[in-house]
């Protein structure tokens, strides 16, 4: 039972449940606030009955020629929400945002190499693992690059694993925990 | 930074570069090197100074950093003929910035506009300067003038922005907002708009001046196709129909967006509220607090006629019914919770009773009473109910529960769900016997338990099944505590939420129930270790942090306190200090709509009442720690300019509309806000209230505790001032002769006793009334230390005025002088003699006393000593004369005697303090198990506890899997016995140490005395 809306503000107020667990950051408030300046429609929030807020999505379009795509800086739902679905409705809107208002080639996203169940639930929407890249997190553990090809991406180019893991310099832009 | 490269003032770029390039590395004393290099040769160019300006700010040396920038500025105004680019002006603005001087980058952007009155670049410049500054009327001339310049379609909507917030900020709505519409109007029709933000703005501004028809025709028009989320684009529709009146149209669109999202619930309620023909959900009172809407939907008595209702009502369900046959998704709610609100209104009309409602319920648990979510879901229709239809909702339920069948975990979701509506929903726990409510406890121990197995694959970082089963046996025996008093309980609960934590470390609801039991139980560094462990950071503190820091303030953990405060502050002054540039980033996306809301953002928490506390707390937290060297004493009360900071700010409250934004959902039942425990009041047969906290309630108690709080520095440097031999003399540090301290001093205390329910003359009646006990009744635990600190500038005021005339006294000591030391020890003894040094005591006894000593107490002793300089001889003797000569022996003598007096209390305090630091630790550890291991017993706390007993030595290992049996294993209670211990041992032997060191001070001044 969503309402899917911009997140705005206020919300931060209000996110203490969701982010109260323990896989989900708490960034600086520029982070959150470039995010809401620039990207305001790849930030939504869902809210259930009572007002109470049950988990957000907030992500990025970049990239230059093939690589323009989207990008999930964090998803995440509260415990009380868990087992609905709520991610992969907030993921899809995404994707379509990326797909056809942006029209991007793909949407990626990182993930720790041990989250074990959100690697899983990201393979269920169609993500494959594109890429590791070595101590990735604090130059400890490693991030796995997962990425799910959109339609402008006819021949599914974007989505060809890389055989070698990379190291963080490699990265050929900055990427946020996912 | 590198990007700031280029041509500046004529001075090569590759000079420059290596300027920036020492500074983005952070080697700022090579950075000067070469700056001081360039300076040799470009000694006038301001672009070199300002990077030297900027060098020398980050070396930490402000004020020369300052006194370049002035120069640069100089040069700059002085020479016509300079060419003023938007670099040198841009560096200097950064360090301008930091030096906290906006007003001079703006002088400086001003006179260059002024001077190049065709740069757009500069322009741009001077715009952001009004930005940080919040100058929205410049800003919006800026714009105009830009938008004159360059045609362009963003700078006229810089300007419609700038002009959306002086509306906000209450100024001449009417008239801006037409001049808003009127731009816009002008502009569309020559070169249209071409950002979907700018539509959004423009729409805005025609809703706010309620021409809802002309709104619509946009976002029918070309204009509306920019906007590109269909979904977005009809919810707006809907709203601006409905706000028309045309209720036909505007629930057709909602009808529209539901069958595209069914399960869109907020969609729901717009399309029944126009069905109903109410308006009221969009009005402006229903946003009023944004950050704590309404948990219940908010509707009007519909206007309609029986008939027109009847219809309405009807087809609502049709279209609901509809939704549900059309839906293939299992997990959609809406559909079925549209049905119970369609009851719920139909009940409110008295088209139906309560038997339909809960039927409604009842479906909606068979459907969905196995989800977590269920309970919140129906909360709002619970409340509907009156407490005995409640208890048969609840037997319904049970019943339908026990007709359904289907998987373990779906089973065991629903009994949690049961008992969660039996226990925490309902609200009628008190009802129950303890026997029953033990009874509850066990089962559900035993259900978690026994449904470990379930969760035998999961993750570790995955929730597990029957988490909450904990958290809820952790309520209901807080709740048998609070009823028996018996601490066993309390401990029992604090058990349970460890087994917990032991098996899966991340549950952070259990975390937040701990932290306010080992908080009541006086372990608190216990429950400041759970509280880190939540990570609470950035904005996260201001929603979070109530849950710790008021009982932090009233212990003696002083470092950990101050931690807590530095961090907390150090977030909000950022965020203030960055968020205009954040504001001006969206300008510069075009994102209009976030510009408005972060201005209104950084207002809200400016006006945080979490942020008042916090700023007048760090400096109380300062006083207290100094309060032992009157000297170091004064020294922080001259940084803080003496108290008059927060007197202003005292002063200004009330004109002030505070925020609240802590979350407190987060809180459990019986702590719903910071200043209210129910555990510390008499259980009297009630339970706890569902009430949402009303924050006008909120708003008068805290501008109280506020007022109370910002005037205490201020008091605290009178009293000093009053009793200073030197006071007719005394200079005010601003330079003016202030002879009135004693007049002002009266003037606090006015406002002091009128703050406790008094006017001052009958407050010094009452302490009057304190000598012979007639006015013990007055004083209770909650206004105990606001008392004691009014008798101590009381004292004060009267040791320097002449105006309150005394009792004679039978000693040297002035009357109040003497009541205030025996009520001091009155009320220290009276715990410590009292209470038994026993590891389970009750602690708010104890946190009283020290709260006493470290507050009122420590203030005294500082007028003392203070009493005690006036009579050591400065270098200027005076002739004394007779008169003088007695009365300094009088205060020589109730110094002496006050001090004693003193000096017994707390060594009272020390013997006692030692007794409780006397039992071996693990004396302490069985007394705290010892409720819980009464054997053979069938009631009082400890069945669960045995229900985790049996269930480890009984494990099955291949059942619930290698992790889970490895945590049970590892589980030992008398670890957690042995924490608990420790954590109140640890907070008494600070307070142990501070009682030390104040003892040890008071025989200095005994010393001292003796030897004037």
């Amino acid at each position: 039972m969503t309402t899917i809306r911009r997140f705005c503000c206020n919300d931060l107020l209000r996110f203490a449940s969701v982010n109260l667990d323990h896989l989900t950051e708490t960034f600086n408030m520029s982070f959150y606030m470039t995010y809401l300046a620039r990207w305001p429609d790849y930030f939504h929030v869902a809210e259930g009955p009572g007002n109470r807020i049950m988990g957000y999505i907030m992500g990025k379009v970049e990239g230059q020629g093939e690589s323009w795509h989207g990008h999930v800086t964090a998803v995440t739902v509260a415990p009380e929400y868990r087992r609905q679905q709520l991610a992969k409705k907030l993921m899809n809107l995404l994707e379509d945002i990326s797909d056809n208002i942006d029209k991007a080639y793909f949407v990626d996203l990182f993930v720790r190499a041990s989250n074990a169940p959100a690697i899983k639930m990201y393979e269920k929407l169609g993500y494959v693992i594109y890429r590791r890249v070595l101590r990735y997190y604090s130059g400890e553990e490693d991030g796995l690059d997962m990425r799910k090809a959109l339609s402008r991406d006819v021949e599914k180019k974007s989505i060809i694993p890389l055989k070698r893991p990379i190291t963080p310099d490699e990265l050929e832009k900055v990427c946020w925990k996912g | 930074m590198a990007s700031k490269l280029g041509l500046a003032g004529g001075i090569p770029e590759r000079r420059v570069r290596v300027i920036w390039d020492a500074i983005d590395s952070r080697q700022y004393k090579n950075a000067f090197k070469h700056v001081t290099t360039l300076l040799t040769k470009h000694p006038n160019s301001p672009y070199a100074l300002a990077l030297k300006a900027l060098v020398l700010e980050r070396m930490g040396k402000p004020k020369e950093a300052l006194s370049v920038c002035l120069k640069a500025k100089e040069v700059l105004y002085a020479n016509d003929s300079l060419l003023m680019d938007d670099l040198t002006l841009s560096t200097l603005q950064i360090v301008f910035q930091r030096l906290d001087h906006l007003d001079l980058a703006t002088n400086c952007y001003e006179h260059a506009c002024s001077k190049f009155p065709n740069s757009l670049e500069l322009m741009m410049g001077l715009f952001n300067c009004y930005v940080r500054e919040y100058s929205f009327v410049k800003q919006q001339q800026t714009a105009i003038k830009m938008y004159k310049l360059a045609g362009e379609e963003r700078f006229l909507l810089w300007a419609v922005c700038s002009i959306q917030l002086q509306v906000v900020h209450g100024n001449g709505a009417e008239k801006l907002l037409l001049l808003a519409e009127g731009l816009l109007k002008k502009h569309i029709t020559s070169h249209s708009l071409h950002e979907p933000e700018a539509v959004m703005a423009y729409i805005s501004i025609l809703e706010k001046q309620s021409k809802f028809g002309d709104a619509l025709e946009v976002l029918a028009g070309k204009l509306g196709s920019l906007l590109t989320i269909e979904v977005d684009k009809l919810r707006i529709q809907g709203r601006l129909l409905a706000r028309a009146g045309d209720y036909v149209a505007a629930t057709d669109i909602f009808k529209k967006i539901l069958v595209s999202s069914p399960d869109d619930w907020e969609c729901f309620l717009n399309y029944l509220a126009c069905l109903m023909e109410d308006g009221s959900i969009w009005c402006e009172e229903a946003v009023n607090d944004p950050v704590h809407p309404p948990k219940f939907v908010q509707c009007k008595v519909s206007h309609l006629t029986d008939e027109q209702f009847d219809s309405q009502i009807s087809n609502a369900s049709d279209f609901i019914q509809k939704l549900q046959d059309d839906t293939t998704n299992n997990s959609m709610r809406c559909p079925y919770l549209a049905n119970i609100e369609i009851e719920r209104r139909k009940l409110l009309r008295g088209k139906s009773n309560d038997e339909s409602l809960m039927d409604a319920i009842v479906k909606y648990f068979c459907r969905f009473g196995d989800l977590a979510c269920f309970t919140s879901d129906v909360e709002m229709f619970v409340e509907v109910l009156t407490d005995d239809k409640k208890t048969e909702l609840l037997k319904d339920l049970m019943k339908s529960s026990d007709a359904l069948s289907t998987t373990p975990s779906k089973t065991l979701g629903r009994c949690i769900t049961l008992f969660k509506i039996q226990h925490l929903l309902l609200g009628n726990m008190f009802k129950y016997s303890a026997n029953e409510l033990e009874g509850s406890c066990v089962q559900m121990s035993d259900m978690y338990c026994k449904n470990l197995p379930l969760s035998k694959g999961l993750d570790p970082q995955e929730s597990m099944h029957g988490e909450e089963l904990l958290s809820i046996t952790c309520n209901v025996l807080v709740q048998l505590f609070w009823r028996t008093k018996n601490v066993g309980y309390m401990v029992e609960a604090i058990m349970v939420l460890e087994f917990g934590l032991a098996i899966r470390r991340y549950v952070s609801q259990y975390k937040i129930l701990l932290l306010h039991l080992y908080s009541h139980f006086g372990a608190l560094s216990v429950a400041y270790e759970w509280y880190k462990s939540l990570d609470v950071k950035n904005i996260l503190m201001e929603s979070v942090l109530h849950n710790i820091l008021p009982q932090m303030l009233v212990s003696p953990l002083w470092t950990e306190s101050n931690n807590l405060l530095k961090d907390y502050l150090k977030f909000m002054d950022d965020h203030f200090r960055e968020s205009a540039d954040l504001t001006f980033l969206a300008y510069r996306h075009s994102i209009y709509s976030k510009v408005i809301e972060f201005v209104q953002f950084k207002e809200r928490l400016q006006q945080s009442s979490q942020y008042f506390v916090a700023r007048v707390d760090t400096s109380i937290l300062q006083l207290k720690q100094n309060a032992n060297n009157i000297d170091e004493e004064e020294g922080v009360l001259e940084s803080m300019k003496c108290g008059v900071h927060f007197l202003d700010l005292s002063n200004k409250i009330e004109s002030k509309s505070i925020s609240f934004n802590e979350d407190l959902q987060l809180r459990p039942w019986w702590t719903p806000t910071s200043d209210k425990n129910y555990l510390l009041e008499q259980f009297e047969g009630t339970s706890y209230c569902h009430r949402e906290v009303s924050i006008k309630e909120r708003e008068t108690s805290f501008q109280r505790e506020i007022e109370k709080k910002s005037i205490l520095p201020r008091m605290i440097y009178l009293s000093i001032q009053c009793v200073s031999s030197s006071i007719k003399e005394h200079v005010e540090v601003n330079g003016s002769v202030s002879p009135k301290i004693s007049s002002e001093m009266k003037l606090l205390l006015d406002r002091y006793a009128k703050l406790l329910g008094f006017s001052l003359s009958d407050a010094i009646e009452v302490v009057m009334g304190f000598s012979s006990s007639e006015s013990t009744s007055v004083v209770s635990c909650s206004n105990l230390i606001d008392w004691l600190n009014f008798i101590v500038f009381l004292n004060a005021w009267s040791l320097s005025s002449h105006e309150l005339v005394q009792p004679e006294s039978n000693s040297s000591k002035p009357h109040i002088w003497n009541i205030l030391d025996s009520l001091l020890e009155k009320y220290i003894l009276e715990v410590v003699k009292s209470m038994e040094p026993d590891i389970c005591s009750p602690w708010n006894d104890v946190q009283l006393v020290m709260q006493i000593v470290t507050e009122p107490l420590a203030w005294h002793v500082l007028v003392i000593m203070s009493c005690l300089r006036s009579l050591q001889p400065s270098g200027k003797k005076k002739k004394k004369s007779g008169s003088v000569d007695q009365s300094t022996s009088n205060l020589a003598h109730a110094i002496q005697d006050s001090v004693q007096h003193l000096s017994n209390v707390l060594e009272e305090v020390r013997r006692w303090l030692r007794e409780w630091n006397k039992r071996p630790e693990d004396e302490n550890v069985d007394s705290i198990l010892a409720p819980l291991r009464k054997n053979g017993q069938n009631d009082g706390p400890g069945q669960v506890y045995r229900i985790f007993e049996t269930y480890i030595s009984t494990i099955n290992e291949a059942e619930v899997g290698d992790r889970i049996a490895q945590s049970l294993k590892c589980w030992s209670p008398a670890e957690v016995a042995r924490k608990m211990v420790n954590g109140k041992v640890k907070v008494l032997a600070e307070f142990s140490t501070m009682c030390d060191s104040k003892i040890k001070l008071l025989q200095s001044i005994e010393q001292q005395i003796a030897q004037t």
